[in-house]
Order: C-alpha cells, then sequence, then structure tokens
C-alpha cells in the first residue's frame, strides 16, 4: 500500500557482513500487502536471514506462485532473479529451475491456497523428490486477494470475518512434508523473528526438501476473534519446542552455559545447527517421534513451533539423479553434441 | 515404372506371381510376445533390400485385447498406408470375422491349423492356408510361455518358407538381435525351422513373394518417437521432464536411453542429463518452464489431453518469454478420444494454447528423419525465440518404425543459445531491459539468474509489465508488449523450417497442401492422380507461422486442398485465421477415423472434389 | 604582502586564540589583495560605574534565560548578549528579553516565567496520505550559485551569492526531515505485528523485554548511542514486551505509520507556540 519509496538512508551504524552488504542491501520493492501483514514479517526475516549467513543476493532465485503470499519475493533480495509463475505451480518451476543449475539456492514462497489447495500435488511431489530448496508456507488460513475465502488449512470451527463457521479438516502441511519424506521440517510465526530467523537460516545450509510451515496472519481478513489463525490466537496456543541457533562452518561452536538442553547437529554442508531444547523430551531426528506428537499436540489445540526435523546426512534430487557436479545451464555444445561418428553408430543399429 | 496402388486396386483372383508389392496383416492378441516375431519378419524384408511401411494397430490395453502389426511391402518405396490385405496372418479368434472380412479376393488368410477355421467365416474367394501351430508347439515345449512365444516365431518359419527369406537372413538378425543372449538365438532358430519345415513339408506355395532388391539402400528403420529423443539429445537438451501418456511415453524412454549411452560422462559416470517423471503434464511442463528460465534446454513429451493441461503453463511461456520445448505426439481426440490412434488433431490448440492473445510456433516433421532434424532444431529456436515450441508428430510417425533416410549431423555445430545477456555484457555496463527490444525483431535480451552480481536480476511473472519488467497495467504499456510478442512471432516465419514444393509435370491451377505423417501417402497419391491424368501442385508445410510462401503458393491456384487427419480441417482453419485466405479457394480433405490416410482415400477424395477449372492461373 | 607567523593556541577552557611564533615574517608577492575583516563585540562606551557587571572578556554577564544584566533595568540580547550567532538567536533573545521586561515593569519575578504552548495534530489524511510530505529525498544538499569569479573579482561591492531559483529551492526544501512530525505511539492499539519494525529504514523501532535504560539501549535493533537523545519508550504491551525508538536516527518518514494496521503508530505535527510578551503572559 505504501506508494513513496523506502528512504535509501540507513542506520549510521548499520553493520556490514563478511560480504560488505548491510541487511538493507537484502531489500526488495515495498511491500503492496497490507498494512500489518504477517508475509511482511516473514520476508524481513529472510532478508534478516539471508543478511546473517552472508550469502551474495545473486546466488539466491526467488520462486512463488500466485496469491498474497507470491507476491512476497518482489519485496525481498531485490538483486536476486524472481519468477512468480502460476497458481499452484511453484514447486515444479523451482524443481525444474533446480535440475537447470544446483549451484543457486532456492528460495520457494507459497500460501496454504497455492500449496495446500491447488498445488497439494505438486508440493507433495516436490518433497518426495527431495529438491534442494527452501519451501514456505506463509500460512493464514484465508484467501486473502479474493477477500477473505477459507483456506485448505483453515481449522474446523474457526469462524469468517464474515461470521461463517469452517466445517471442514484442516490441512496440516506440516504433518504432510514429515510423511512426505521432507528433510527439514519447521513451523513458526511471523510475530516471532527470534524463532523464525534461524529456522529459515538452518532451512538454507539445509541440503534437501527444507519446509518450514510459517503461520502468518492475515490482517484484513482473518485476525479477529473467532479466528485460529490471528496474531492473539497463534500467541496463545504456542507451543515451542526447542529455538535453533545456526553456526555456519566458519564459526566456532560456543556452548550455551544457560541452555538447559543442548543438541547440536552438524549438517551435510559442514554448518552446525544448535538446538536450545524448550521440551527436553522432543527429538527432533526421530521422524515417526515427531508425527506422533504433532498430532498429540494438535488435537490439544496446542501450536507446536520450533525445528521439528531434520535429517542431517540428507540427500537431494540431484544425488538421486547422480547429475554432474557442474550445473546442466553450463555445459556447452562440446559436453553435449555427441559426435557425427556416434549418429553413423547409431544409424547402422537401425538398418 | 513400378506398379502403383492403382493398378493394384480392383485386382481379384488371379494366377500371377506378385513379388514385392502385397501388404501383409499379423492379427495377434495383445501381450502375446508376437511384436518381437512382427518386426523380426519386417526386418528381414528390408535385409532383402525391399522397402516396406509397417504399422501397429493396437488397443489401449496391456493384455488381452487385439493387435494388428500391418507390413506394406513395397519395392517401389511407397511408404503409406496402402489399405487392404493379400495375406491375413489370423492369430487372434476374436477378430476372425472382421480379419477375415478384410482380405482382398484372391488372397490368403494364414491360421492356426489347430483348430478348423469356424465355417461361418468361410469365404470361397480367398485361400485359407495354415499350420497347426500349436499343436506343434504343445509337442515340442512343455513351459506354457514358450509355447506362446514360439508359436509366433514358427508362423513367421511358415511365412519365410512360403515368401521366399532366406534362412541366414534370419539367422543373422536373431544373432544381432540376442548378442547378449546367445542362449535364445538358438532356441528361437529352433522354433523358426519348425515352422520353416512345416511350411516346406505340407503347405503349397503362394503367388506373394519377396526377391532381393536393391532399393532400402542406406535408409534406416526406426521409430519417430526415438527418433525426436535423439533429436533432443544433439539439439543439447538437458531437462525432460514428463508424464506417461500414449503414444508420447516412449519418446522420454528413448531419451533417457539415449542419454545414458551418449550422455554418460566417462570420468565420473554421472549424467549430464535429467529425466524427472513428473506427477502430472502441469508438472511435467512447469519442470521445463522452470529449467528453460533458468538457462537449460528442457522439453516434455505429451498427446493432446497433455497440451489441454498444460495451457495454463503455455501461456506463461509465451507471455514471460521462456523458452521451453514440446512434442505433441497426437493422438485420436477429442477428450480421451482414441488413444491408441492417429490423427492431426491438436493443431488449434496448441497453435493458440492457453487463454488470451497467444500463438506458437509448430514443426511438423514428416518422417523420423526430420523428427531427428526439427527434434534438435526446435531446442535452438525455443532459444532464439524464447517461447514455447511445438514440435508436432503423431502416433503414426511415434510409435511406428518408418524406413527414412539416415540421421545426420555435421560435427562442429553449436547450439544457438540466443539473445542472453552475459557477466561481462552486463558489467561492460549495456543498458539491459529484460523486455527491451534492441534489435527490432521483437526478441529481447535475458539473463540467467546468477549472471551477475548486481545487474541483470529482473522479476519473471506472468502479469503485465513494461520493457523493464516492472509490473504494469498501463493500456499503452501493456500494448507495446503485445505487439513486440507480434513482431517476435514474424520473425518466426523465417526461422521455422521452409515448406517443401513439388510441382506436377504440367501447369495446372489445382494445389494441394499437407503436413506431418500424411507425406508418404499423398506422394503416393500425386502419382495416382497423375496417371489418371489428374496433375496438382503440392506444398508441404514444415512449420508455423507460415511463411509467405505458403500464402503464395495458395493465391497461385484456382483450387487447393488441403488434407489432413481430423475432422475440422485445422490447417485449413490456420491458414484462413493467418493469411486471410478465402475459404472457398481451400478444398478440405479430411481422414479422422484413427488410422493413417491412405493414397486410396487421398486420390478418390481429390478426384471426387476437383471443380472444373477452365482457365489455367495467370500467375504461378 | 607581509604576514606574520602565528599558531593556534588554546587556554584551560578551550578556548582558541592565535600567539606569533616569532619567526620572521613572510613576504608574498600579489597582484591584488582583498582584506577580510572580522567583528568584535566591545562596549567601551557604557559606563563601568552603574552596576553592570563584565566578565573576563570584557563582556557584560548576562542571565541566558531572562537575558537580564547584573543591572536589573538592562536587558541584553542578540550578539550583544553572548557574541556572534545568526539573526535567529536574536530574535529568539528578543521574544525572551521582551518577556523578562514585561514582567519586570509589571513588577513581577523575572524568573517566574509561563511556558510555551504546545500542540500535536495529527497528520493523517487518508490510508497512506499525509499532510505533510513524507517522502524523503536522498539529494544531498546543494550549493548555492555563485556569481561567476571574474565579474565577483571586479567590485567588491557585488553580491556573490545569487540564492536558490524557484526550481533548486525547491528541491533543497524537499530535502526538510520533518522534525516538527513526531511519530507517536499508542500502546493499546499495538497488536505487535513487527510491520513498523519490518519497514523502518532506519532500524529505530524495536520490540523487547522492558528493562534499564542502559541495558535497553544495548537490546535495540540498532544501537542507540547518543545518551543525550532520550528514548522513546511505550507502556507495557499485551505480550509483557514495551516499544522502544531511538529518536536520534528518525527520519520522520512516516512508513512505520503506514504500514501500521491499527493506527497504533501516528504521525502528528508538534507546533511550539512560544510565550509572548503581553497579557497572556501575565495571566498564566
Amino acid at each position: 500500500m505504501t506508494y513513496i519509496t523506502k528512504p535509501k538512508f540507513r542506520h549510521p551504524e548499520l553493520e556490514q557482513n563478511a560480504r560488505g552488504f548491510t541487511r538493507r542491501d537484502y531489500e526488495g520493492k515495498v511491500s503492496t500487502l497490507c498494512a500489518g501483514c504477517g508475509h511482511d514479517s516473514i520476508s524481513a526475516a529472510i532478508i534478516q536471514a539471508v543478511y546473517e549467513l552472508d550469502l551474495e543476493p545473486h546466488r539466491i532465485a526467488k520462486m512463488s506462485g500466485i496469491g498474497c503470499s507470491s507476491k512476497t519475493p518482489d519485496y525481498f533480495l531485490g538483486a536476486s532473479h524472481g519468477f512468480n509463475s502460476v497458481h499452484g505451480r511453484m514447486p515444479s518451476v523451482l524443481t525444474g529451475a533446480n535440475l537447470a543449475n544446483r549451484d543457486l539456492i532456492y528460495m520457494g514462497v507459497s500460501g496454504d491456497g497455492d500449496s495446500a489447495s491447488i498445488g497439494l500435488g505438486q508440493f507433495a511431489h516436490s518433497i518426495r523428490r527431495g529438491v534442494d530448496m527452501v519451501y514456505i508456507v506463509e500460512n493464514n488460513g484465508v484467501y486473502g486477494l479474493t477477500k477473505g475465502q477459507f483456506s485448505a488449512t483453515s481449522d474446523r470451527g474457526s469462524r469468517s470475518k464474515r461470521g461463517v463457521v469452517n466445517h471442514d479438516a484442516p490441512i496440516d502441511m506440516v504433518a504432510l512434508a514429515l510423511q512426505l519424506g521432507a528433510t527439514y521440517v519447521g513451523r513458526s510465526f511471523s510475530g516471532d523473528k527470534h524463532q523464525l530467523v534461524p529456522l529459515i537460516k538452518g532451512a538454507i545450509a539445509h541440503h534437501g526438501a527444507a519446509f518450514i510451515d510459517c503461520l502468518s496472519p492475515c490482517v484484513a481478513f482473518n485476525n479477529h476473534e473467532g479466528s485460529t489463525k490471528s496474531y492473539d490466537y497463534v500467541r496463545e496456543h504456542n507451543e515451542a519446542v526447542n529455538f535453533l541457533d545456526v553456526i555456519t562452518g566458519r564459526a566456532p561452536i560456543k556452548l550455551d552455559q544457560e541452555a538447559g538442553a543442548l543438541a547440536i547437529v552438524e549438517q551435510h554442508d559442514g554448518s552446525t545447527l544448535r538446538l536450545r531444547k524448550i521440551h527436553t523430551d522432543y527429538d527432533p531426528s526421530d521422524r515417526v517421534g515427531a508425527m506422533a506428537y504433532l498430532t498429540e499436540r494438535a488435537a490439544a489445540g496446542e501450536i507446536v513451533t520450533g525445528l521439528l526435523y531434520v535429517d542431517p546426512n540428507a540427500e537431494d534430487h540431484h544425488d538421486y539423479l547422480n547429475t554432474v557436479e557442474a550445473p546442466l545451464n553450463t555445459l556447452d555444445s562440446e559436453a553435449l553434441i555427441p559426435s557425427a561418428s556416434a549418429l553413423d553408430k547409431i544409424n547402422a543399429s537401425l538398418r | 515404372m513400378p506398379a502403383t496402388i492403382t493398378e493394384r486396386e480392383g485386382e481379384s483372383a488371379g494366377s500371377a506371381i506378385i513379388t514385392n508389392d502385397f501388404v501383409i496383416k499379423f492379427a495377434n492378441v495383445n501381450g502375446s510376445g508376437s511384436a518381437s516375431a512382427n518386426s523380426l519378419f519386417a526386418k528381414c524384408v528390408l535385409r532383402m533390400g525391399v522397402p516396406i511401411a509397417a504399422r501397429n494397430i493396437f488397443p489401449s490395453n496391456i493384455q488381452g485385447l487385439p493387435t494388428w502389426y500391418e507390413v506394406r511391402v513395397s519395392e517401389a518405396g511407397w511408404l503409406g498406408r496402402r489399405g487392404g490385405v493379400d495375406l491375413m496372418v489370423a492369430m487372434n479368434p476374436q477378430t476372425w470375422a472382421e480379419d477375415v472380412r478384410s482380405i482382398g479376393p484372391g488372397f490368403y488368410l494364414f491360421h492356426d491349423t489347430t483348430k478348423p477355421l469356424p465355417p461361418s467365416m468361410a469365404r470361397d474367394d480367398i485361400h485359407v492356408i495354415g499350420a497347426p501351430l500349436t499343436r506343434i508347439c504343445n509337442e515340442t515345449y512343455a513351459d506354457p510361455r514358450q509355447r506362446q512365444l514360439f508359436k509366433n516365431i514358427m508362423y513367421v518359419g511358415a511365412l519365410a518358407h512360403l515368401l521366399g527369406i532366406p534362412t541366414d537372413t534370419v539367422e543373422r538378425l536373431l544373432q544381432e538381435e540376442f548378442a547378449a543372449k546367445p542362449k535364445l538365438i538358438d532356441a528361437n532358430l529352433h522354433a523358426f525351422h519348425l515352422g520353416r519345415d512345416y511350411a516346406q513339408s505340407s503347405m503349397a506355395p503362394i503367388r506373394l513373394r519377396l526377391s532381393p532388391a536393391d532399393k532400402v539402400g542406406d535408409r534406416i528403420f526406426v521409430e519417430g518417437n526415438s527418433a525426436c529423443a535423439l533429436g533432443a539429445v544433439y539439439g543439447g537438451a538437458t531437462v525432460c521432464a514428463w508424464y506417461p501418456i500414449t503414444p508420447s511415453t516412449s519418446l522420454a524412454e528413448a531419451f533417457t536411453a539415449h542419454c545414458k549411452a551418449l550422455r554418460t560422462d566417462s570420468e565420473s559416470g554421472k549424467a549430464k542429463y535429467a529425466v524427472v517423471q513428473g506427477e502430472d503434464e502441469i508438472a511435467s511442463i512447469g519442470i521445463v518452464i522452470g529449467a528453460g528460465w533458468n538457462g537449460a534446454r528442457a522439453f516434455t513429451c505429451t498427446s493432446g489431453p497433455g497440451v489441454s493441461l498444460m495451457q495454463e503453463f503455455i501461456g506463461l511461456s509465451y507471455f514471460a518469454e521462456i523458452p521451453a520445448v514440446i512434442f505433441d505426439v497426437q493422438r485420436g481426440g477429442p477428450s480421451t478420444g482414441m488413444p491408441t490412434r492417429t490423427q492431426q488433431s491438436d493443431l488449434l490448440s496448441a497453435a493458440y494454447a492457453s487463454h488470451g492473445d497467444t500463438k506458437h510456433p509448430m514443426l511438423f516433421p514428416a518422417d523420423p528423419t526430420e523428427c531427428f532434424e526439427m527434434g534438435a532444431l526446435a531446442f535452438d529456436l525455443a532459444d532464439r525465440l524464447q517461447t514455447t515450441i511445438f514440435v508436432m508428430l503423431d502416433l503414426d510417425i511415434g510409435m511406428n518404425e518408418w524406413l527414412c533416410a539416415p540421421f545426420a549431423w555435421e560435427d562442429g555445430k553449436r547450439l544457438d543459445r540466443g539473445k542472453v545477456m552475459t557477466r561481462d555484457d552486463l558489467g561492460a555496463g549495456i543498458d539491459f531491459g529484460r523486455y527491451l527490444d534492441v534489435d527490432g525483431d521483437g526478441i529481447t535480451y535475458r539473463t540467467y539468474p546468477g549472471a551477475h552480481p548486481n545487474k541483470g536480476a529482473y522479476f519473471t511473472r506472468g502479469t503485465s509489465r513494461d520493457r523493464y519488467a516492472r509490473y504494469s497495467e498501463e493500456g499503452a504499456v501493456y500494448t507495446d508488449n503485445m505487439q513486440r510478442l507480434l513482431r517476435k512471432f514474424d520473425t518466426a516465419k523465417s526461422l521455422v523450417p521452409a515448406p517443401v514444393r513439388r510441382d506436377a509435370a504440367r501447369r495446372t491451377p489445382y494445389g494441394v497442401v499437407y503436413f506431418g505423417s500424411t507425406t508418404p501417402a499423398m506422394h503416393e497419391a500425386i502419382d495416382a492422380l497423375e496417371r489418371q491424368g489428374r496433375h496438382v501442385n503440392a506444398l508441404r508445410i514444415r512449420g508455423f507461422p507460415f511463411s509467405d510462401e505458403v500464402f503464395d503458393f495458395i493465391r497461385a491456384h484456382e483450387q487447393v486442398f488441403v488434407v489432413e487427419q481430423n475432422r475440422d480441417g485445422q490447417l485449413r482453419a490456420l491458414l484462413i485465421n493467418e493469411g486471410g485466405v478465402h475459404p472457398t479457394r481451400l478444398t478440405p480433405v479430411l481422414h479422422y477415423d484413427g488410422t493413417p490416410i491412405t493414397a486410396r482415400f487421398i486420390t478418390a477424395e481429390i478426384a471426387g472434389q476437383m471443380k472444373s477449372i477452365e482457365t489455367m492461373p495467370v500467375s504461378d | 604582502m607581509v604576514f606574520e607567523k602565528v599558531a593556534a593556541v588554546y587556554s584551560a577552557d578551550g578556548r582558541r586564540s592565535l600567539k606569533p611564533t616569532g619567526e620572521p615574517d613572510e613576504h608574498y608577492e600579489c597582484d591584488d589583495v582583498l582584506v577580510a575583516v572580522g567583528q568584535e563585540n566591545a562596549f567601551p562606551w557604557i559606563e563601568r560605574d552603574i552596576g553592570l557587571d563584565f566578565d573576563q572578556w570584557d563582556m557584560p554577564k548576562v542571565d541566558p534565560v531572562t537575558f537580564q544584566s547584573s543591572n536589573p533595568k538592562v536587558f541584553f540580547g542578540g550578539d550583544a548578549a553572548f557574541g556572534p550567532k545568526n539573526i535567529i538567536w536574536a530574535v529568539a533573545h528578543g521574544h525572551d528579553a521582551a518577556i523578562s521586561i514585561d514582567k519586570f515593569v509589571h513588577g513581577q519575578s523575572v524568573e517566574d516565567r509561563p511556558p510555551p504552548m504546545v500542540t500535536l495534530v495529527s497528520q493523517k489524511m487518508g490510508i497512506h496520505e499525509w499532510a505533510y510530505d513524507n517522502d524523503l529525498s536522498n539529494d544531498v544538499r546543494y550549493k548555492v550559485p555563485l556569481v561567476d569569479k571574474d565579474v565577483a573579482l571586479k567590485d567588491v561591492r557585488t553580491e556573490v551569492e545569487l540564492g536558490f531559483d524557484r526550481k533548486l529551492g525547491y528541491a533543497e526544501a524537499q530535502r526538510c526531515l520533518n522534525c516538527d512530525v513526531q511519530t507517536v505511539f499508542s500502546a493499546p492499539l499495538c497488536i505487535e505485528c513487527d510491520a513498523c519494525v519490518d519497514i523502518c529504514p532506519m532500524d529505530c523501532i524495536t520490540f523487547t523485554e522492558n528493562g534499564e535504560e542502559e541495558a535497553l539501549r544495548a537490546r535495540l535493533n540498532a544501537p542507540a548511542h547518543n545518551t543525550t537523545q532520550d528514548l522513546y519508550v511505550s507502556e507495557t504491551l499485551k505480550t509483557g514486551r514495551i516499544m522502544a525508538k531511538d529518536e536520534d536516527v528518525c527520519l520522520h518518514c512516516g512508513l512505520c505509520a503506514e504500514r501500521c494496521p491499527t493506527g497504533a503508530w501516528d504521525m502528528q505535527r508538534f507546533t511550539l507556540d512560544i510565550t509572548h510578551a503581553d497579557h497572556r503572559c501575565q495571566q498564566r
């Protein structure tokens, strides 16, 4: 909604990361979403995460489908290529882009309409294939751009702004992602950057299909009394199982003396996830246990957040396809075109 | 001059020997292992230097339903479907009635005499011959599966004797086929001799003969789907995403096989390609567009129903200008239609795929050789034009082995990646506008993601935007872009393959346009018409958008027949729509029952619809 | 032209004076010499026995608030009061001195001064429209155009600074940071959605736990080292946190208020209505 350009001025003491960029250098255009939209906070969290990981913006590709959430890639990482594709089909476009160049980081941003309804199939299959990506669903339980219809993640009994009660069972994207074999699964809340930023950093560092279900209240259509996706409701029912601190390979591991239970997870690429546990008996490396725990807590009306599952030794789609190390889009004529004599042999075999 | 179908037409029982010019049809049960035996037969004929046209007529079924394999033997080299049957190898009781009915008077029915032919099937105007295949098999083999399989090889043995196929030809083929499994060579040869020996001892000679000729030359015998896949390999495709659908499935499978052989890195053993079986056609084209956006050459292969599902993405490719290649192996529509029958009925749904104003270039290969050439060319065109390129083949070309010119490639040929701004270009400060037409041909420069640290990034979207890829719904900005897309489509005219013209021996006011798998039947029909004193100039269309040459040809003739394999005259509709041709100039010749069009059909239609034209055309 | 060599010497209170170094004078040949003359306050004409005290610099002792000298009937203002400053200060001195004189002649204490009036008025006009121009200019200061050097050097009376024309003047004015427009926060309206934090170009808004100022300053999203500038801290919010804003770097762009879904942030124009030396200042 804001139409003026965001001032270029920045805090005089704004820090630079190892690449010499400030956090502001990772911004995109000013958001056109409604004031107070949770999605904008997620964009800010992505900016913060990428900044903290010292990534070069042009090494990231932003992919999205259609809907409020899918507009957001225009609002972060302005120096990255972005692709706002068609409704519900971001996962396939991302899969193709990833096949073409395995060296970039793929950030898929989608919504609950885009991924739980029209694109449920593509969501499922991209996770199944283990595409190396960060898949964030900005989950507000409502169709914002078409003014407030229930989405497939709306809880049964949730009341719309117009007073209609939702009778359909909700789709739990986290449960699906776990079942489908995602190797990094988290849930968070747009209003809690302390939890969300490290979770995104961990997902970026993760090699394999990383999925984050991020509750993101819709201020315009789903932030009222009776909604189960409002700021107040989510805050009241949020049960964080842990907080994450991502340390890249370069940084030394400092043990946090204050933490009661600390789990350190070394990822495939050498990065380290440091988990500060809140529920000491929650084990994020146990997929089956995570599924059982989540089902149980969901029945109790809790929204379990945190890093819910991680397989630090995960493989990705390229590993399964055994593709060459060099990105396919860099292979030249020399590498791709067989010789005329090879063709002669084929001809001979067809006579 | 070799015999043509017109001479043979209406021919009835006689005693003259017919050499190297007949149709033999095998009626089998799907899943009975007949395909390899039939293919062995076809290859034997080819090895004798006699051209053949072979076609599978198969059901949408894996096991139990009727399937036919029709081999047209034609020393004259006519490769279209002729129509009619001279020797029916009836191995499927379920279709006996139909099979017996299709045999030309005076010709042959070959059957398994283990069981007598039901009297109701009897025709006194045909010759019934046969061998007790099941009985011999049961006596020889204990295993039921072997009994089934070797029965097929046995009838090949019997035919080899009746028609005159040298045993060493069969031996050599079996040795090549089973080089890796020598045990199978002997087993097959044994069955072959069982059939051959029986025929030699117990069957009377027939009038149909094969005789070695030197008419095959260096031609190859290959399926269009495999040829397209090979073209994709030579065209530099690295990403294939597809969803199984008849008749395109074998294209993706062939690509995988070709890549395994030709695109495996010799040092690391890793793949220089990626093949993904999508969850549906939508995901498949999505993957292709994602890969194309990111600078890899990517394609999908599908058929009509798949093209229907891909519509939205094709529109995105058009509007956001992302290279993609779609091989549409057309089958009988609409809806599920006739999944295992052939048609050319996707032209309109491909040409104008997706909502809004769109147009997409199409290529029309006429045989596997062109499938290979256009299969490779499509990727250069997709990169040059930054849009979806359709390669429109059909089940007839795609799934049947055709005798065609060998594939040719010049070493040193380079991939044409089109207009791409590199890191250096961007670094040098060249103005980059993703949709800025700097050269006036409607084609704009693009950048690959990650090209430059701080230049050249843009946001790709299906919404309207300005020349610098900034979102805009301003009318003038939108129309500016839509007009440029038209300019680009105009540029495509000169890039797609030019039509091929074949002029009649005499000046004539009659023309015919045709494309794709109609070609061999069309050539035969032109020859037949000429014998009737009916001269037509012919133009084979190979690409869309149509070049000026196409419309010049139409304008130069009083009556132009448009021969195609669909009900609604889709090529004709495209000609009218794109060239402003008056509909009365274009006479539709339409064949759409799902079988490949025949020369007999075309000849009769054109002869029947020819208007009497007094004046010769002024210009040619 | 002959120059005497001097060096800067600083006294204990930091005042700078130039003292000859004792080195030989230096001679420079010149075509033209322009003499620039400074100015100095000096009151040799004031009798020293009228009850007016002078300080070490021979300047009258003046109260910085009332502008009254040690002789209650004598008031000073402008350059005469505290040395050379600009005209804006002189006018302000005049206003404050006038209040003192008004009080004095009415026999009231000059120390008992009524405060100025302050008003805060919301500037919100529409969903993203403000009664002030919040679109900040990123331009650097424009240079004032000067008369050509050749012309200026020919006549010492030539006005050298041409001043801004209409266009440049407008552009320069656009650089105004709208310091009079304040960000005003209303804690009960806040839903803690972080929209203001995310949009703020200067990182000056933080939602965090309350605490001692020093600790709080350290917890902000961006460091707030200027301790002379107070932090703007809200009442406790629903989650138990507070909003803390570092006013030191605020651009008054109003984006926090534009992105605020509930109107918890508002941009309000601050108007200072100074006390006037008339009956109104008497009544208060």
